[in-house]
């Protein structure tokens, strides 16, 4: 009696989350073997607290011993951090065994360099000499060009960049080799119309055909540097199996001083625009229009060896200068900053570092840690947009002035030479988000309380779970029409045509007007740099995946509907008509101000969310020529799901609002209540819909009484047997706090009779002032109000104190601590507090609510519902807002859902608690004081411990549940449908269904139990809306405020299905069910079900016996088990569908 | 399933070792699977209570939750009259309730698989039970006695948990009225035995043994350990500190041990870090 598989099957240690694997094979297998070892690894080290014996603890400590101790006391904090950066940068090291096959790589490469034939001299446009398996990697637009070319063996051969400045690091090793053209090549006048780019492209292609030819190399591609397509090189990498470890990147550069550098000037022009459109009148030189970005591509190329003497001169006077470098660039990448066009790339990195050395701003002696520390200082604080940096010192007289610079260029670091901006494809947006960033990052570096390691290095920060709300050019050809409409020409010229190039700037700037102060930041996605393979054409401008554009939304201000502009006789009012065209209306407002204004549309809270999405389509409509069609915009697609109403959408805010107001009117009517024996203390909420998390809010109904039974003396309504189960009324729940008195009993149940009392007591109250039809209980009291059902429970405050109290045989009064006085603090005490709580987060975060919604529908829709409660699930949200480092705080519900799906896929819960720090209680003193209070006793905690100000050692939300297995299975599906929707929102070309991260894999499961869609009271819920619909009971028209029969409240078979099956065979099997509308029960037998007992009295249930000889062993008895879920569930179940083929006996 | 279903011939109980018979269940007459259910006389070395008399109460294991209390009743009557029967999560023993609750201060029993303590009038009926073929399984539901299951029962248990408020006062009252009656003899009982305690006229006081667990005052945990760290402080406040050279020395060794062990658990965290590849950055 084996089973095959199941999730839970493996009762171990929990996986570390990164390297949890996908549901099945179909991964790569080759790197599912490779993550096997770790798990291994991983699984066997486990925090155990140090035991040091007393000769060690005791003995005589050394003066350097003494000193390490000394430091390290002084420094706890922040020695921590350091011993962290220590082992990444080991990570990111080069090892001594790829740097062997890296030399000996270029070595080989240099030699077969060195070989390169010479050919005879033909025209340039003459490609008759190249054979046809290798192409040209430039763009021959126009086509015509001037001079001679041929090709000849390289006048030199030098390493350049991060590799022999040491810089260099893993992963996506790049090795830059320059290769000098020879000066009879080139000529002086080459700079003209992009003669020397098309020679120095052919000149790469010659020594790609040398090279196609040789074995030793393993695939040759094309790219370009910083995806500037007049600057292509040779990717070359070795053959057989290292072919991914590293690239060698082949530069064709001039001679050294082969150009004069003044010719670069960003006021030269260097294109010419008769050549460049063909036309026939030439115009003066001077008229020119001046081409810094063609300037400055060139003049790079003429650099790069200079710049590598000055890295190594200035480096070699910092120890730390290039494990300073490592953890810049681990930065940058994590922030997908240092990759693509106009990046800040590693170059850049080393180039600020040695600037501030020489600028004296760090010291040669600091560690990598104060280097990194410092240069992010150095960045957030100068805005290189407006105050350029220099790093020549005494540049000559023909070298450009910054000014010269600022006007040709967003961003400005100028090289040693003076002549070069280093940041010229940089745009201003770019470098305010990189800013934007490192002011983050000093912000929580400081911070105590923060995993600053983790949020510095670590945690990886893509767009999509950066920016709240983003979008998506995805036709890059419409930008050439942009480009004419917003009159481009010099520019488009100045980039050599690379409309997309040409038309961001400007594109960007027009967003940033226009949604002014809606937003924090703007940020756009950096081209990649382009790769194809030596055999074909470089590809075209639009040939590049679809621009992404962040916004980081100013939460006050992103929702308004309204754009105020000056007023109608204002000189600037003409500017705001200019900027919003036909929208732009005179309207007179309240204050009798006549203005230009802008409205948009929207009246519900999910539709306010989108306003930034119809000013951008707007917008780039009115003046960039693009159409609505090919911006995809990804601001609420996610919503969706909670989406509720056909004509009027809405997420559930405006329906939270109602719940919350009706409630505060009961809270008001309940103190003003006279003739109570004792006074009400306090009246809080404790209910979900009450701190606008509730997943879909109660609904204010009416009943249709022809619909039900009943039950008259009581006036309340029955369900009716054979018809559909009625509509689902969630009871809010609300505490009712009574005065405390000498009068109370001490005694557990007499205070359960009294506040039976107080329930009639207050329902009669009720009924008598305001009309409101009750119905009091011995636990609660139900009052039916403005359409909504409230419970009210009263409680004591020293009744869990009664509830310990125990008298022992030998009379000693002793307090101790049972679950029945746990539940009831959970209940009068814990959920009020947190109820009340969040609301204040709320009220801070306005889409708190909405990410807590998606993140709980989620969780009801993988069927965790019942693992991970509503309350924990609100807690992780909230820490996903009071603890965003690396990120900001979720500025839409999308963006917050996403990062719920990353923390609980990324958090390292068997080695960390999770500290949700409410209200700001927590000092770094108690985040200690949890910590170690976690370490020590870690084995005997709840698997995902979550700690709160209230609540710091015991986790009392996580306590129950998740199980080990079932956490380890939350990690895994968060994981993954993370992954699968972020590629989703981000891929335009996918069919788009984000309804896929909510359907749950069913075929891990031993038994599905359909249930009959007409007794599921919350169908309409379902994450894909059911195709038939039932009449339950309710009626369209407005609410009665008070009186009328009481509805029939908290009646819900599945539910009531899903407790009774729980309790019989809660120790053979696991029952999952989504609880918003699931029509399957999902059971799994639990792993040792199966496995034959010994006959114990105590342990017989449901099953049957086997006997061999005097041996009796008991076993589960499927068959009747099976029966038995019909029965159980009879009405409700369609039919049990038993997967045998999973399980065996 | 279970192969001792095949080994008996029919029309023969079916004993197990550990001296079980197996009877079987099923729901309805047309019902596929059965349970089985393992009947034997209830048998103890010391019951207390009078409630289960040792000869004619019936031990079961294994009975299915739709099975409440009354069809139990029925099932068993075949054998012969049934005159209690008590359903509890596990055995044990039978424990004595304090006062008399009504069904809506009952804590919510739990649903599930019970064990039942099945008292009949006669003794004979035990033997009847034991003897029972095991290929005639008793039946639940019949036309005669449907047993309600699913929506049903749950539509009747909604309807059930309704109750007029002037009856629930009425039960709250007569519970407290009794409450307070009890709470009025104790209070006396304890007057009593106060009384006792003091000297009489002659100055003799009577001692008695006095049962068990009612002592005049009854002590509380918390008190004694409040008394015991009252001790504690006292003689803390007695001891100088750092006050001989030997002192001083063990507190500064104490000292630099307390920042080894930190020192150490610094480099262990590290240790598990990387261990678990936590610094692989991408």
């Amino acid at each position: 009696m084996k089973k095959k598989q199941t999730v839970a099957e493996e009762p171990g240690e929990m996986i570390p989350p990164g390297s949890s694997h996908e549901k099945g094979e179909d991964e790569a297998p080759v790197k599912a073997k490779r993550s096997k070892p770790e798990e291994a690894e991983g699984e066997g080290v486990v925090y155990h607290p140090v035991k040091l014996s007393r000769s060690d603890l005791y003995r005589p400590p050394s003066a350097d011993e003494l000193n390490q101790l000394k430091e390290a006391e002084s420094l706890f904090h922040c020695s921590l951090l350091k011993m962290q950066m220590e082992e990444l940068l080991k990570e990111v090291a080069l090892s001594e065994r790829r740097k062997g096959q890296v030399d000996s790589f270029i070595q080989t490469v240099t030699r077969l360099l060195q070989t390169v034939p010479d050919s005879p001299e033909v025209e340039v446009s003459d490609l008759s000499w190249l054979s046809s398996a290798v192409k040209v990697p430039f763009l021959l637009v126009p086509k015509t060009t001037k001079g001679k070319f041929h090709m000849a063996p390289p006048a030199s051969i030098d390493l350049v960049g991060s590799y022999p400045l040491g810089t260099c690091i893993k992963p996506r090793i790049t090795v830059d080799l320059a290769v000098t053209i020879p000066a009879d090549v080139l000529h002086p006048k080459d700079v003209l119309n992009q003669r020397y780019p098309r020679k120095r492209a052919l000149y790469l292609a010659g020594l790609a055909q040398h090279l196609a030819s040789s074995s030793d190399i393993g695939t040759m591609r094309y790219s370009c540097l910083h995806g500037n397509r007049l600057r292509p090189v040779l990717l070359l990498t070795p053959p057989c199996k290292d072919s991914s470890s590293f690239t060698l990147r082949v530069h064709a550069c001039p001679p050294p001083g082969f150009f004069k550098p003044s010719r670069f000037h960003p006021q030269r022009n260097n294109i010419r625009t008769d050549w460049y459109t063909g036309s026939q009148t030439p115009l003066s030189e001077w008229s020119e229009p001046p081409t810094p970005h063609y300037n400055s591509s060139i003049l790079g190329d003429l650099l790069p060896r200079a710049h590598l003497q000055f890295l190594s001169a200035v480096s070699s006077q910092c120890s730390a200068f290039a494990d300073g470098v490592a953890l810049l660039k681990v930065w940058l990448r994590q922030r997908e900053l240092d990759q693509g066009t106009g990046g800040f790339n590693g170059f850049l990195a080393s180039m600020l570092l040695t600037y501030l050395l020489i600028t004296h701003r760090i010291s040669n002696t600091m560690t990598a840690y104060q280097l990194l520390r410092n240069s992010l200082n150095f960045l957030a604080s100068t805005d290189l947009t407006v105050n350029g940096i220099s790093l020549a010192r005494d540049p000559d007289s023909t070298a450009p002035s910054l000014a010269d610079f600022h006007n040709a260029f967003q961003v400005v670091f100028v090289d040693p030479s003076g002549h070069l901006n280093m940041c010229a494809d940089m745009t201003a947006c770019t470098y305010k988000q990189l800013q934007a960033e490192a002011s983050l990052s000093m912000q929580f570096w400081d911070d105590p309380t923060v995993d600053g390691f983790h949020g510095l290095l670590m945690t990886p920060k893509p767009m999509i779970r950066t920016s709240d709300h983003v979008f998506q050019l995805c036709e890059l050809v419409k930008l050439q029409s942009s480009c004419k409409k917003l009159n481009l020409l010099s520019e488009l010229m100045d980039h050599s045509g690379n409309y997309v190039h040409t038309a961001l700037p400007f594109i960007l700037s027009l967003l940033q007007r226009g949604l002014g102060e809606r937003i924090h930041l703007l940020t756009h996605s950096l081209s990649p740099e382009p790769e194809w393979s030596v055999e074909s054409d470089a590809p075209k401008h639009k040939a590049q995946p679809p621009l992404s554009f962040g916004l980081l939304l100013n939460p006050e201000l992103a929702t308004s509907v309204l754009e105020r502009g000056p007023s109608a006789d204002s000189p600037k009012a003409a500017e705001f008509r200019q900027l919003w065209g036909s929208r732009s209306e005179l309207r007179r407002f309240q204050d009798s101000a006549i203005t230009e204004a802008v409205l948009w549309e929207g009246k519900s809270m999910c539709q306010k969310q989108l306003v930034p999405k119809q000013i951008i389509t707007h917008l780039l409509q009115l003046h960039a020529d693009i159409p609505e069609s090919s911006v995809r915009y990804v601001g609420a697609m996610v919503d969706d799901v909670i989406k509720t109403g056909s004509e009027e959408p809405s997420t559930g805010e405006e329906e939270s609002l109602l719940v919350v107001q009706s409630y505060d009117d009961l809270s008001r009517k309940l103190w003003r209540l006279e003739d109570l024996p004792l006074s009400i203390t306090a009246v809080q909420g404790a209910h979900p819909a009450l701190r606008y998390t509730q997943v879909f809010p109660p609904r204010p109904l009416k009943m249709d009484y022809s619909f039900f039974d009943r039950d008259k003396p009581s006036r309340s309504l029955v369900p009716k047997e054979g018809k559909p189960c009625p509509a689902y009324i969630t009871p809010i729940t609300v505490i009712c706090h009574m005065e405390g008195s000498g009068k109370w009993p001490h005694d557990r149940l007499a205070i359960r009779h009294i506040r039976a009392a107080f329930h009639i007591r207050l329902g009669e109250l009720l009924k008598k002032h305001h009309n409101y039809t009750c119905r009091p209980g011995p636990t609660h009291l139900d009052v039916w109000k403005d359409g909504l059902v409230f419970r009210i429970q009263v409680a004591y405050h020293r009744e869990p104190q009664v509830l310990r109290e125990s008298v022992t045989a030998e009379g000693l009064q002793v307090v101790r601590d049972n679950e029945e006085a746990q539940a009831l603090e959970m209940a009068t005490i814990h959920k009020p507090l947190l109820t009340s709580t969040l609301h204040g987060l709320q009220q801070q975060h306005p889409c708190f609510g909405a990410a807590c919604r998606l993140a709980k529908r989620w969780l009801g829709a993988q069927l965790f519902s019942d693992d991970i409660t509503e309350d924990t699930a609100d807690l992780l949200v909230a820490s996903v807002f009071l603890q965003p480092a690396p990120f900001t705080p979720p500025g839409s519900p999308q963006v917050g859902f996403l990062r719920f799906l990353h923390l609980l896929s990324s958090f390292d819960w068997r080695n960390n608690p999770l500290v949700v720090n409410l209200n700001n209680q927590l000092t770094a003193a108690d985040y200690t004081e949890i910590k170690n209070d976690f370490m020590a006793s870690r084995e005997s905690l709840p698997v995902m411990f979550i700690a709160t100000p209230k609540e710091k050692k015991l986790s009392i939300w996580t306590k129950k549940a998740p199980s080990v297995q079932i956490l380890q299975r939350v990690v895994m599906l968060a994981a993954e449908s993370l992954k699968v929707l972020e590629q989703q929102l981000m891929d335009g070309g996918q069919i788009q269904d984000v309804r896929v991260v909510m359907r749950p894999p069913l075929d891990a499961y031993d038994v599905l139990i359909h249930l009959n869609v007409k007794q599921v009271p919350l169908l309409s819920q379902a994450v894909d809306p059911p195709t038939v619909t039932f009449g339950r009971g309710v009626m369209a028209g407005s609410v009665t405020q008070a009186g009328g029969a009481l509805p029939v409240i908290d009646y819900n078979p599945v539910a009531l299905y899903l407790a009774e099956l729980r309790e019989s065979f809660g120790d053979l099997a696991l029952f999952f069910c989504d609880p918003y509308g699931g029509t399957v029960i999902a059971v799994l037998w639990k792993p040792k079900a199966f496995i034959p007992t010994p006959f114990k009295t105590s342990q017989m249930t449901a099953r049957s016996v086997e006997v061999t000889g005097e041996q009796v062993n008991a076993i589960p008895n499927v068959e009747a088990i099976l029966e038995d879920f019909r029965i159980m569930g009879q009405g409700l179940v369609k039919s049990v569908e038993a997967r045998t083929e999973k399980w065996s006996f | 399933m279970a192969p001792s279903k095949k080994k008996h011939a029919s029309n023969q109980p079916c004993v197990i070792p550990g001296g079980f018979t197996v009877l079987s269940l099923q729901f309805g007459s047309d019902s596929v699977a059965q349970h089985q259910l393992y009947v034997k006389e209830h048998k103890v070395r010391a019951e207390k209570c009078s409630h289960r008399p040792l000869d004619r109460t019936l031990f079961v294991l294994n009975i299915p939750p739709y099975c409440p209390e009354g069809v139990v009743k029925d099932l068993f009557s075949q054998f012969g009259s049934v005159q209690l029967v008590e359903l509890r999560d596990h055995p044990g023993s039978f424990q004595e309730s304090g006062p008399k609750l009504s069904r809506f201060f009952k804590p919510a029993a739990k649903q599930g698989f019970k064990v039942g303590y099945i008292v009949f009038h006669n003794s004979s009926s035990i033997k009847a039970a034991k003897s029972h073929p095991h290929d005639v399984p008793l039946v639940v539901s019949t036309e005669q006695r449907p047993v309600r299951t699913g929506v049903q029962k749950w539509i009747q248990a909604y309807t059930e948990s309704f109750i007029q408020p002037d009856k629930l006062q009425q039960i709250v009252d007569s519970f407290m009225e009794d409450y307070d009656k009890r709470k009025e003899e104790e209070a006396e009982k304890q007057k009593e035995e106060a009384e006792q305690q003091q000297e009489d006229e002659e100055g003799w006081v009577k001692v008695t043994r006095g049962p068990k667990g009612t002592k005049a005052r009854p002590h509380s945990e918390a008190a004694n350990k409040k008394a015991l760290q009252k001790e504690i402080r006292k003689k803390k406040r007695k001891e100088l500190l750092n006050f001989y050279t030997w002192q001083h020395r063990n507190t500064q060794k104490e000292h630099i041990a307390e920042l080894r062990k930190k020192f150490e658990e610094d480099k262990q965290r590290i240790a598990l870090l990387r261990a678990q590849r936590k610094f692989k950055p991408y």
